[in-house]
């Protein structure tokens, strides 16, 4: 509930204006509504007991039947205005709030990044916040309208139709509507919750389903698989099935609790009627705004039905917009990369990632980091590149210590190439480019001569040759390529690369990587390598054990 | 869309719903009468209310028959909609079962992400027309006609206001229908540019930030997302004014309904009644009657755009239904391992690879026999490995396992003794363990060990109950491609098919993997190896050589 009601405030931060326009429009067309058919009832009753006096003559229909009309458009053109208003309002609120959702995203720690699957992530992204439209449109926006009603229309009555009516009316509209709706949302909030778990499910083992068939058919697990699969749908069916149930009863509950109210309103109005307290037409007045009434509690229903779906969607936003903030802090000039007796451990893990490291790192200077699987190569990479963090000693990048870079400042002036580069569709200009957006044609082709793929990408088409999803289209050696070439772009002052020479040739392998120092002759370069030719290539080779 | 097209998705839709056609129809039925009750509600008050402009007795048994008549009216609609749901949730159900039963046997398909957003969600928006539409429509048929037969009863006048103001809802809601299916479909195409775009970015964020692209990569995304807000509000203005327009013919005939009424029972007017004047009951109940005319037709042009989104997905169910993919051979079931030696005899094989037929070389591997499939790309390596797996149906041919046809009979038991390592390694979305056993029993450490991946296993987060990304993010190419060995080894082949083991790796990788495979040929095992690389090839018993398709 918590995380619900942080998920309105930053749609209502974001879009205050247009929402309280919204809500204000929303108590006019439930006024309106009500206005509409209790004076329409009071005009016909007082017409018929004006005709039937013989006084039909004197009797003023122009300021009654005038209001009519008013009320009858003004009511159709604020509902128009009032729909437009809160659900534009809402869908900005949305978009904002995805955009925000992406950039915390790309803040993630690094474990949660390189793991992060993409349908899941998507799903967050699309699904979850159109999960929670109901929260401002069909829960909050409406509950203010409607009781805001109640409020206007309990003092109308009140002077006009007497305390008994209005007061019943008020309390029977207002409690009843409570106690059926906190019963539905009660009762709903598990199924809602179940049939929102089994859809994920659904989707997420359907996808397995689809992209592993192979694998899973060798090693019989298809038809495993897709009796996970249908299972997943058929708990959701049950369980949309339960959450329908709920809602269709307190539609069922609300509507007897209208019919209820207006024929008490209709029999109070009667019985005053009979006793001379309260003209014919008022009596009638007050049942038919009972009608117009249930119009504020009915369409509630729904929302409080899905309050469980929409409780599970808010805590995953809000927790994908929990990343920590980007780091922030100065920009200085790199000039050399020190480790001072660095080791990192992950919370949990039986030995650490990486036993304590110190070097030093000139510009101009290549340090290979070597040694077996698992000694931390990589892990010297990713903290060096700020992506994870030292569990005890400093790493000095110029002569500030890397927790006093600003992010952006650190990308400018270091670089990392993880090992598996990912490419995207689009063109190979596009994929440069997204490294450097500034960059021309001939400097474009200067970092593709640089790790010899010049000449591959001519005989593709040049740089309006188009990849495929992932960069299909190139061989992994190729890719691989393209990767370091989209680094080298950035012209960093220390880039780090981890295994760049997996996949190639020897050969290719020796001209990209003298190429890469051809191309960046002040760079720093920290490589983790265990192939003989890039430990040929670097000036220092260091070995962790 | 034309015209066409148009009928030829609402004939899918029509088949679709077909088999709750009964369901449907006693939910019409309920619904309908639900309908009907309310003039007669509107009866009751009518009479009690003209009483008490005289000195008679309150008509206390109106007031009863008016909330009994409610609650029997909240009962029908409440019924009836409980019908309609269940209809509507057994089609989108019976839907996705066949697109799961079908996906699951079929050798290959449409990429995962469209058909995913098909099963999982597109095809909900059937629920709407299904539960909503028929209902709605029986309401039409009933209500209005006999609202209109009562009006001309009491009151010509009235009759005739309803009668020109009621036909002005469908014509309004046909010119407004079309405008919303063309923004409608415009919508759908910025979710799917939307979803194409998201689901690369999101594969690659770690690359971006470190690219320094982040910023530029979020700005391009929320111009998308801005976009997509557009089209939606595009989708829903046409909706919202369609509905206003058909608030305001039902506001205008009510008002002018009250209007005359009003006057006729001042006395003021005195024409277009029988009665003259109009009697109060009579004047109190057409106004009562009045906008319940104008309801059935505004229900049925919202179902109407219910309609327009169901009328998409059936376009898009009936793309994916005419799909032709040759199935993969057996259930994919657990099954016991086929008898005798796993020796394999492929003769006369022909198989179609895009436009060509192409006609593989005859062979035979006797159990415990290395064998390598050279060739270039396009070749038919892989495809001959999917044969032997069978996961793939020959067009002419047929291949011999263990002394028995390969077919949907004895595929299972076949596949039980195999080992597979895909080219691309994909994870499933659940622990690393899971990854590795595929439900077999028994302890991973040494298959990791024998892969030299223990340590690197180890240094992960949350070691064997990690979850990979699905192309194995979080490990490097060779690591994923020596766990898809480690995943072989467990399941202790007596033939292993391998799939360019060797690609995209470094030689000293290359070594490791390769000294893995053989030996696990050491112990016996079977080897098929599709690869470019002369030195593994070299190593094998056997080589075949695919020709290069022309």
């Amino acid at each position: 509930m918590s995380a619900l009601w942080q998920v309105f405030q930053l749609i209502w931060r974001d879009q205050r204006t247009p929402l309280l326009r919204g809500a204000v429009l929303g108590v006019v067309v439930l006024l309106a509504g009500v206005a509409l058919l209790g004076l329409s009832g009071w005009f016909i009753t007082a017409a018929a007991a004006a005709g039937m006096a013989g006084v039909g003559v004197s009797f003023d229909v122009f300021r009654p039947s005038a209001s009519v009309r008013f009320l009858a458009l003004g009511r159709t053109v604020a509902r128009y205005g009032e729909r437009v208003l809160t659900h534009d309002a809402t869908l900005r609120a949305f978009a904002a709030l995805r955009v925000r959702l992406l950039q915390s995203c790309t803040r993630a720690p690094y474990d949660r990044l390189s793991r992060l699957r993409g349908p899941q992530m998507l799903n967050r992204l699309i699904a979850d916040i159109d999960a929670l439209d109901g929260l401002p449109l069909r829960l909050i926006l409406p509950l203010i309208a409607g009781i805001t009603t109640h409020l206007l229309t309990f003092a109308v009555l009140w002077a006009l139709a007497g305390l008994t009516i209005a007061a019943t009316l008020a309390l029977g509209f207002v409690g009843g509507g409570a106690v059926v709706l906190i019963w539905a949302g009660r009762v709903g909030f598990a199924p809602s919750r179940r049939a929102e778990l089994a859809a994920q499910a659904f989707r997420s083992r359907f996808i397995d389903l689809v992209q592993a068939r192979g694998d899973l058919a060798v090693y019989g697990q298809l038809a495993v698989q897709k009796s996970a699969v249908l299972a997943a749908d058929s708990r959701r069916q049950s369980a949309r099935l339960a959450q329908d149930r709920v809602e269709r009863r307190a539609g069922l509950a609300l509507s007897c609790l209208g019919t209820g109210l207006a024929t008490v309103a209709l029999a109070l109005g009667m019985a005053l009627a009979q006793r001379g307290q309260l003209s014919p037409a008022l009596a009638a007045m007050g049942f038919f705004a009972a009608l117009a009434l249930l119009e504020t509690v009915s369409p509630l229903r729904r929302a409080v039905a899905e309050l469980g779906r929409m409780t599970l969607a808010a805590r995953r936003v809000v927790q994908g917009l929990s990343a920590p903030a980007l780091q922030s802090g100065r920009s200085h000039a790199a000039t050399a990369l020190r480790f001072d007796a660095v080791s990192h451990r992950r919370p949990g893990a039986a030995r650490p990632s990486l036993h304590p490291l110190s070097f030093t790192l000139h510009p101009g200077e290549t340090l290979a980091l070597a040694g077996p699987s698992g000694a931390g190569k990589s892990t010297a990479l990713l903290l060096a590149a700020g992506l994870l963090h030292p569990s005890s000693g400093t790493i000095w990048l110029g002569d500030h210590p890397l927790s006093g870079w600003s992010e952006v400042a650190l990308r400018a002036q270091l670089t990392l190439i993880p090992q598996r580069a990912a490419l995207m569709a689009g063109s190979i200009r596009q994929a440069l480019t997204l490294a450097a957006p500034e960059a021309d044609d001939a400097s474009l082709w200067a970092a593709l001569q640089a790790v010899a793929l010049d000449q591959v990408i001519c005989t593709k088409g040049g740089l309006d040759a188009q990849l495929g999803p992932r960069g299909a289209g190139l061989s992994g050696g190729e890719a691989r390529r393209l990767s370091i070439a989209r680094a080298l772009l950035r012209a960093p002052a220390i880039l780090l690369l981890d295994e760049p020479t997996e996949g190639l040739d020897t050969a290719i392998a020796r001209d990209v990587l003298h190429g890469i120092r051809r191309y960046l002759p002040q760079a720093a370069i920290l490589t983790a390598s265990h192939r003989p030719v890039e430990l040929d290539w670097a000036d220092i080779v260091r070995m962790i054990p | 869309m034309t015209q066409q097209d148009d009928l030829g998705s609402a004939k899918v839709l029509a088949e679709l719903v077909a088999p709750e056609r009964r369901a449907l129809r006693r939910a019409a039925v309920l619904s309908g009468l639900a309908a009907l009750i309310w003039p007669l509600q509107a009866a009751l008050v009518a009479g009690a209310l003209a009483e008490l402009l005289t000195d008679a007795a309150p008509l206390w048994s109106h007031v009863a028959g008016f909330a009994l008549l409610g609650v029997l009216r909240a009962v029908l609609n409440h019924w009836a909609e409980g019908i309609a749901f269940t209809a509507g949730l057994r089609v989108t159900s019976q839907c996705r079962a066949a697109i799961v039963v079908h996906e699951a046997t079929r050798s290959d398909g449409p990429a995962a992400g469209p058909i995913a957003a098909l099963a999982a969600e597109k095809l909900d928006a059937l629920m709407p027309y299904v539960s909503r539409y028929a209902p709605a429509k029986a309401r039409v048929m009933v209500v209005p006609g006999l609202i209109l037969a009562l009006a001309f009863w009491h009151s010509w006048a009235v009759g005739v206001i309803f009668l020109i103001t009621g036909p002005l809802i469908p014509v309004f809601m046909a010119l407004i229908g079309w405008a919303a299916q063309a923004a409608s479909q415009r919508q759908m195409a910025e979710i799917a540019s939307l979803n194409d775009l998201l689901v690369e970015r999101l594969q690659a964020l770690l690359d971006i930030r470190l690219l320094g692209a982040g910023a530029a990569v979020v700005n391009s995304f929320a111009e998308a997302a801005d976009r997509l807000r557009a089209q939606t509000m595009a989708v829903l203005r046409v909706a919202f004014l369609s509905s206003a327009v058909l608030e305001l013919f039902a506001a205008i005939g009510v008002a002018m309904v009250a209007v005359y009424v009003g006057f006729s029972l001042l006395g003021l007017l005195g024409f277009g009644s029988y009665a003259t004047p109009l009697t109060p009951a009579a004047g109190i109940f057409l106004l009562m009657l009045a906008p319940e005319f104008y309801q059935p037709l505004r229900d049925l042009s919202a179902a109407w755009h219910d309609r327009a989104a169901a009328l998409a997905v059936a376009v898009e169910w009936d793309e994916w239904h005419l799909r032709v993919d040759p199935p993969l051979l057996g259930q994919g079931a657990v099954a016991a391992r086929l008898a005798g030696p796993a020796d394999i005899v492929a003769t006369g094989l022909k198989v179609r690879l895009g436009p060509h037929l192409l006609t593989l070389p005859d062979f035979s591997l006797a159990a415990g026999e290395t064998l390598a499939l050279l060739g270039p790309s396009g070749a038919g390596k892989t495809t001959l490995l999917r044969l032997l797996a069978g996961m793939l149906q020959p067009e002419a041919g047929q291949i011999q396992v263990a002394g028995q046809p390969l077919n949907d009979q004895t595929a299972d038991g076949w596949r039980a003794h195999l080992g597979w390592m895909p080219q691309q390694p994909h994870f499933l979305n659940a622990s690393l363990r899971h990854n590795l056993s595929l439900g077999r029993p028994g302890d991973l450490t040494p298959v990791l060990r024998a892969v030299t991946m223990q340590d690197v296993v180890a240094g992960l987060p949350q070691g064997l109950t990690t979850r990979l990304g699905e192309g194995g993010g979080g490990l490097s190419g060779g690591e994923a491609r020596r766990l898809t060995l480690a995943r072989a080894l467990h399941a202790r082949p007596d033939v292993l098919l391998a799939d360019e083991p060797t690609a995209d790796l470094d030689a000293a990788t290359a070594e490791a993997v390769t000294a893995g495979l053989l030996t696990l040929a050491a112990s016996g095992c079977s080897l098929i190896i599709a690869t470019h690389d002369e030195a593994l090839a070299a190593r094998m018993h056997r080589v075949i050589r695919l020709e290069a398709l022309v």
